[in-house]
This record gives structure tokens, sequence and C-alpha cells, in this order.
């Protein structure tokens, strides 16, 4: 019996053949993880594949800000992560959350950046206990 | 000289700003997956490090953790602080540092729990160092062979297995059988002797009652001045277990590092195996024999190897360790206990059956042991203490067969009189360490035959009556004889014609 596949080893391979532009690999992946009792861990196998093309240049970074952003801002968010991570195409998923109250945090699949003042408020809180 | 270009010049210093803050931004980051039991499995930062700490956000603050499984897929990380604030998700940071304590002077005097916290009700520790947890013995050439003496107070072991400083001999047996008073009677006498000796007791999942009533013991003695105590309970994680004897340690070391003395007393390792077993089960570390991990050896000689003599180039301090083990029914073949034995520097065992026989310390002359301190032994006392070990051992062994009452011939019956007063000899009474002189004395007054005359039960009265004697009579020559150098004739004469004129008033029925 093969020995079970790593997670990171899987979504190092689905990345390639998205790169690859495979269309297939998506519904063979969902076959995969169907098959071998592995849904449970789907949302874990995004976030790799998502770092695995992280590491191959392709970025996708959540962003979520209080208000809408203007391009402007878009533009140095976007010029900031490619210079930062060395990613090649930087793709932006936006959303709104008012309880952030001011400012932008962004996620990649490895790093974070929370400028926002509900972060800034909860670490004076913490810092005060 | 060419013009300065404002323009550029705030361009330039922009640039420099963003630099700084997009480093400072963007941090590396990942989240927890599952937790429970004390641990937290994280997805996310690949560039941990083994040992390093992370920082969990949560509710209430940042909870730390350190990371000791780095797996393809997860790192499974120990909890410091409070499970019950993580949450699955929750955001997971690297501190980009190894796990640290305070250390120094400041920490004299107080409790403190692992991480330095005070336990004590005492102000917060402020202190100019911090030590690493974890951090590698010194090498072979900075080391010394050990010669200075580590002196207990208990004549037992000062006669018999003496312990020099920067040696560990651990102290073995079973529970109730006085290990605890062995390790709190050396620390008493740095104290009484003012040997300079900083004591550092680890406690390891003890009652907390029990660290209290050390904690007035030793402030009523006057120790606690000198001593640090590193608590932890049993209700304490596993983690803080786990890590309570490598933090004392660094807080010892730092004595060690400066040109001082320091005595450690890890009580019990027993307890931190079975800490070090529970974590590593729940990181799912394979098994071995009696469920212990692969490394549990490893766990303790690397704790013990920190202990050491420092070479003169690196200010000849010294870090003595006094670990202690529980054994089950007397098994010290059991696994811990072998490990341990096989690390340390000799072992001195108490036995069950002695403390009940009312021998107390409980010590077995032939089971005990001191590998390296006979170099260290203090003059005075290894001139008169020759073959105390082997009479003891000889009389317990003959005593045995004494007990079938057949016709003894009158070679074995001196014997078994003269081992019959050496024991009563040997019985102390709990944090009545002694001075040197006091010990040289009492061996003197029976090895020399001065007290074969008096009855065994009335030994301990005979003692105390020559002791106070000695110091009226004579303190100048006491005095000398306690600063440990061999005694001379002269005061060898002084000290068994004291004890023959003593031994009358005792003698007869």
């Amino acid at each position: 019996m093969a020995g079970a596949i790593s997670r990171r080893k899987v979504a190092e391979y689905t990345a390639e053949r998205l790169l690859a532009g495979d269309k297939d690999i998506l519904t063979q992946l969902a076959a995969y993880l169907v098959q071998t009792r592995k849904v449970r861990t789907l949302e874990l196998v995004v976030r790799d594949i998502e770092a695995a093309l992280a590491e191959r240049g392709v970025l996708v970074a959540d962003v979520r800000s209080a208000h809408d952003l203007t391009a402007s801002i878009k533009r140095e968010l976007t010029a900031f992560l490619a210079d930062t991570t060395g990613a090649k195409t930087v793709q932006l998923r936006e959303s709104i959350d008012p309880t952030l109250i001011g400012g932008v945090q962004v996620e990649t699949p490895s790093a974070t950046l929370d400028t926002t003042i509900k972060h800034k408020l909860q670490q004076l809180k913490a810092a005060k206990q | 000289m060419a013009e300065l270009s404002v323009n550029e010049l705030s361009q330039d210093l922009r640039n420099a700003i963003a630099n700084l803050q997009g480093k400072e931004g963007l941090e590396e980051a990942g989240v927890v997956v599952r937790v429970g039991d004390g641990v937290a499995w994280v997805h996310g930062l690949k560039n941990a490090g083994y040992s390093e700490v992370l920082e969990i956000e949560s509710e209430k603050g940042t909870v730390e953790a350190f990371a000791l499984n780095l797996m393809e897929d997860e790192i499974g990380a120990v909890l410091l602080g409070d499970e019950n604030f993580v949450k699955a998700g929750a955001t997971v940071r690297l501190k980009g540092e190894l796990l640290t304590v305070p250390v120094g002077e400041e920490l004299l005097g107080r409790v403190v729990d692992p991480l330095g916290r005070p336990l004590d009700g005492g102000p917060a520790i402020k202190t100019k160092q911090r030590g690493l947890v974890e951090r590698e013995a010194i090498g072979v050439m900075g080391r010394k062979s050990v010669h200075e003496p580590l002196m207990t107070g208990i004549m037992s072991i000062d006669a018999m297995f003496p312990i020099g400083r920067g040696q560990r001999e651990l102290i073995i047996g079973d529970r109730q059988t006085g290990k605890t008073a062995i390790a709190v009677d050396t620390m008493i006498n740095q104290a009484r002797q003012k040997s300079g000796v900083v004591n550092v007791y680890v406690a390891i999942g003890q009652k907390l009652s029990k660290i209290a009533r050390l904690v007035e013991r030793l402030k009523e003695e006057g120790v606690m001045e000198q001593t640090i105590i590193v608590a932890t309970s049993p209700s304490d994680a596993a983690s803080l277990l786990y890590i309570a004897p490598y933090a004392g340690t660094a807080m010892g070391e730092y004595f060690r590092d400066n040109s001082q003395h320091a005595l450690m007393v890890y009580d019990d390792l027993t307890k931190h195996a079975v800490a070090y077993r529970q974590m590593s089960l729940l990181l799912r570390r394979p098994p071995g024999r009696e469920a212990y991990p692969g490394d549990v050896f490893y766990l303790h000689s690397r704790l013990l190897e920190r202990s050491a003599k420092l070479s003169d180039e690196l200010g000849a301090g010294s870090l003595t360790a006094l670990p202690i083990i529980e054994t089950q029914a007397g098994d010290i073949s059991a696994y811990i206990p072998t490990n341990v034995i096989s690390i340390t520097d000799g072992q001195i065992f108490m036995e069950t059956d002695l403390f009940y026989q009312g021998i107390r310390p409980a010590i077995s002359a032939g089971l005990s042991v001191s590998r390296v301190g006979g170099a260290a032994q203090t003059k005075a006392v290894k001139g008169v203490s020759g073959n105390l070990k082997l009479g003891l051992s000889q009389f317990r062994e003959l005593a045995s067969f004494a007990q079938f009452g057949s016709d003894l011939d009158a070679e074995t019956k001196s014997q078994i009189d003269r081992g019959q007063r050496l024991t009563e000899l040997l019985k102390q009474p709990q944090y009545q360490p002694m001075g040197i002189w006091e010990q040289v004395a009492s061996i003197v007054a029976v090895s020399s035959g001065a007290f074969d005359e008096v009855q065994p039960e009335k030994i301990t009265e005979a003692k105390q009556a020559l002791l106070a004697k000695l110091w009226k009579e004579a303190k100048k020559d006491m005095q000398t004889l306690n600063k440990g150098g061999k005694p001379t004739d002269e005061l060898m004469q002084l000290l068994t014609d004291t004890a023959k004129a003593v031994s009358r008033a005792y003698e007869g029925a």
C-alpha cells in the first residue's frame, strides 16, 4: 500500500497543473478528496494551494477594509505586495468590514499586514492588561 | 560641490520610510487549526524554528506557545498560557526568539513560576538580564574537575558520600523516606555555614501547600535571602512543568557564570518525565518503554550536563545539582531511575525499612555512592571517616545474621557493638545540619572507641554533652577545626580525651 500523500504535495501538484492550464485538475482534486475522505480538510487544502501558487509567483491576497478602496490605493497595495513577496501577478480579493473602523488588513497565504484601527485598539487593550 | 537636490532627498527619505514600514508591516503568520489538551496545531509559518516562541492572538491579548513538532503540513506547539482563550482560526505569529527567563540577583528571596513571574505576591521582578531556558552545556575546556566540598551538614553524607561543588548527586527513594528533607537541610546548611552558595529549588508538580510550608521554613531559618524557588503545581499545564527545571537552571547558571556557586534542587524529575510523556503523547510522538518517548534520556542528560565546575579562566563558578527521583517499592531498576542514576555522579539511596526503624536520615550505606566527591571531601572529615562506610555496611550484614541469636565470637560481637553505636551516631534530626567540627568530634568519639562503654540508646545524649563541653572548653580549637583543615594530633588527642571524660557519665545500664 502506498503511504499517505501529504497535503503539501497534493497542493503543489495542483498548483503546477493550474498554472499549466489544466482545467480538469479541480475535478480530479475533488474526486481525490472525496475518495480519501479528506473533504473536511478542504479549507486547508485551498490555503496550501494558494501558498504553493504564491511560491510560483501568483499571489492571491485577501484585502479587508472598512470602506471601499480607491483605485490608487489598490495600485499601491498591488505594487507593495509584488515588491515584498516577489510575486509576478497579484490578485486582490476585496471585502468590506465596517467593524475594522479604518485602515486595511491584508492577508497573503503566508503573511499578514494589519493596519486597521480595530487591531490597534485590541493591541492597546491587551497591553493595558 | 554638487548642488544638493532637495527634491531627491525628500524622495529618498520617503522610499527609506516605505521600506522600513514594509519590512515591519508584512509579518509571517499562520492559523490555529486545532487546539486542545494544551497543544495547538498551526497551519502555515514555514519559517518557524524548533523550540521557537509563537504568539497566538486571542481576545485577552497574546498567548505564547513553543513549537516542538515541525511537520510537513503543520506545526505542533505547546501552549504556555491559558488554552481556553485560544480558538481555532486565531492568527499565529513568530516571536523570532527562543524561550528566555529573567535571571539575576533580583530573583533571590522570591518564589516565581517557570516564566519568571512572581507567585509570592511581591512586586514584579525587573532584571537586567534574561537567560535562555534551553542552553547548551559548557564544553570540556571550560570545565575543571570537582575539588571543593559542598557541605550538606548531614553527617552520614558528608562522611561517607561527600558532595563536591559542580557534582550531580541523585537523591533516590520511595515516597515518604525523607528525600526532600535532605535537600532542604543542605539548603539550610549553606546559610548556617555562610558558604555563600545560592540555592535554587525547583518544585515540579509539587502540592502548593508543601511549597508554602517550605517557604515558611526557609524564612524562619533565614535561608530565603539566598534562595530562589521555581514553583509549579499539579494544576499547571504540562508545558510549565516541562520547562521548570530548565528555567531554574538558567537562573542558577547566572551565578555559576559570575564566579559564584549555586545549588540546584530538582524536586522531582520523576514528575518531570511524566509531564514530558504527557506532552509527547499529545504531540503524537511514538511511545517507547513505559510509554515514555524515545528522547526521555536526553531530556534529563541535557539538563544535568549544565551543572559544572567552571575552569579558572571562566571564573571558577560552579553549579551543583541534587536531582530527586521517586521510586515505586524500592525498584531502582525502573526506566527513569536507571536513566538518571547513569547520568549523575552518584546517588543517595533512601530506604523505607531504615526510615521506619527510626534510622533517619534513612540512607542506605550499601547502595549509595559518590563517584567524584572523594576529591572534594573536607580534609578534617576525610581524616576521621576513613572506613566508616565499610564498617557500617558490614555491620548491617552481620546484624541480620546476629538476629538468629546464635553465639558470636568476640570480634564479630565488637563489630556489631561498634556498628550499633555508629548507627545511633549517624541519626540526625531534620533541620539540624551540623558544622565540620561537630561532625569530626562525633565521629572521633565513636571510631576511637571512647564511646564503647556508652549504651547505644544513650549515644545521642552523650554526643550532645560532648559537643556542648567542647564548645565551652575549647571554642578556639573548634573554630580552627571548622575551617576544614586536617586536625593536628594534639587536637585529636583533645577530642578523644574529652569524649572519654564525657563517656564516664553515661556508662552502665
